[in-house]
């Protein structure tokens, strides 16, 4: 294998300026040539080339992720989730073979794991959104709606006196004095008005509740 | 939640020096001659069973007793090339030809000696010697494996835990028809086929969990 790279790398100088689909294929090769050697370093321990191999991977892996899931938090947890086991099994890595392979295989590992886990919830759970929260308020609206229709039909068969009082301190949301001098009654008088009427509006509303 | 850049400063910032791991198959071979060794131990103890140098002219035997060998070889094999991430999913083919023959002279053994089973059957004694047989191969063998296959719990531990269950299966079911003359068929069937399925379900069913117990912890540090 060893043998196979140095071929490679000797391919890269002889056609490094021909055509750029070929200049490509150089790049790659030559990328993983450069990752692997990182790799094998970060093995013996050398902490530098580590974190070159390790920040040089990640927008290569972001792009992979990028292709299997949407939001950016799931791209950068499976990245990260990739990374993390990049580290646990480090040792496994036999840098006689190319890097990328290894690398792009583990990756799938875990873009595959975050789309069971994310398929296993969304067959239980499911996501609020304004959606869910518009038919809520229509469902509220509506029966707000008919409410006040009956509110307003009670209205109209109460005593005159009454419903003048309830219309303007509670429907039309008057002050006392306001109220008062609307419609020519004391502030007293209003109050007693106000209070009769709420109490017979209770037993209307009510006495249409049962039937 | 730590950052990208946060997550590769702490990973790389003392990373310890890693051995690494043989070739697939120089490990295989490890493992290969670690079940060598319990199979001699045990033939030590316990000695070959009585008609084997009869049995040796018998064809279905031999033939059944080479393939569950070569079956356990090459599956052994299969789970180590599978336990790495890059290499081809098509290892797991590998001990499928050699595990059809051995299965296929069970069947006809199971055909054409049905009406040989004695009426008295096994006698306890031996059934008893035939399940230590089983546990004293079995066990040390799928533990070993276990260890050696660690690194594949978050990669392909499917695959690897059935391949290993599979080596593990068919080299208990040898041991078991080198030691123990169970001439009646369906004790051969129940023996070497119930033996080696009792292994791959066992696998299959706690193997994730033992996996899961070897494997290294990449979050250890962060806890």
């Amino acid at each position: 294998m060893g043998s196979g790279r140095q071929k490679g790398n000797s391919l890269l100088r002889v056609v490094g300026e021909n055509q750029t689909g070929q200049r490509r294929n150089n790049a790659s090769l030559n990328r993983d040539v450069e990752w692997s050697i990182f790799m094998a370093r970060a093995q013996n321990g050398d902490g530098r080339a580590y974190n070159q191999l390790l920040t040089e991977i990640t927008p290569y892996l972001r792009l992979l992720v990028g292709r299997h899931h949407r939001s950016p938090q799931d791209v950068e947890d499976t990245v990260q989730d990739i990374l993390l086991t990049i580290h646990s099994v480090r040792q496994i890595y036999d840098p006689t073979r190319p890097f990328t392979p290894w690398l792009v295989a583990i990756g799938r590992r875990r873009i595959i794991d975050r789309l069971r886990q994310q398929g296993r919830s969304t067959a239980r759970e499911t996501p609020l959104n304004e959606d869910h929260e518009t038919i809520a308020d229509a469902e509220t609206n509506l029966e707000t709606r008919a409410d006040g229709r009956s509110l307003r039909e009670a209205v109209e068969k109460l005593p005159p006196g009454q419903r003048e009082a309830i219309t303007l301190l509670k429907l039309q949301e008057m002050s006392l004095k306001e109220a008062a001098d609307r419609s020519g009654m004391s502030i007293a008088a209003l109050k007693v008005a106000t209070h009769r009427a709420l109490k017979s509006l209770r037993a209307i509303l009510g006495k249409g509740d049962i039937s | 939640m730590i950052t990208t850049p946060d997550l590769i400063a702490s990973l790389s910032a003392n990373p310890a020096p890693v051995r690494r791991l043989r070739p697939p198959l120089l490990r295989a071979c490890c493992w290969l001659a670690l079940a060598g060794l319990v199979l001699v131990l045990l033939g030590v103890s316990h000695g070959l069973r009585p008609d084997f140098s009869k049995q040796l002219g018998d064809r279905a035997f031999v033939v059944g007793l080479v393939a569950s060998l070569l079956t356990g070889v090459l599956a052994a094999v299969s789970a180590f090339m599978l336990s790495l991430p890059d290499r081809s999913r098509l290892y797991g083919l590998l001990p499928l030809p050699s595990l059809l023959i051995w299965m296929s002279t069970v069947g006809v053994g199971c055909l054409t000696n049905w009406v040989s089973v004695s009426p008295a059957g096994m006698q306890m004694g031996e059934a008893v010697s035939c399940f230590a047989t089983l546990v004293l191969t079995s066990l040390p063998l799928s533990l070993a494996l276990l260890v050696m296959l660690r690194y594949t719990a978050r990669l392909r531990p499917v695959a690897a835990i059935w391949m290993g269950s599979v080596a593990v299966g068919a080299l208990t079911a040898s041991a078991l028809s080198l030691f123990h003359d169970i001439d009646a068929t369906i004790m051969i069937l129940m023996w070497n086929v119930g033996a080696a399925l009792l292994i791959i379900a066992l696998g299959r069913i706690f193997g994730r969990r033992m996996l899961s117990w070897v494997a290294p912890q990449p979050l250890d540090r962060f806890t």
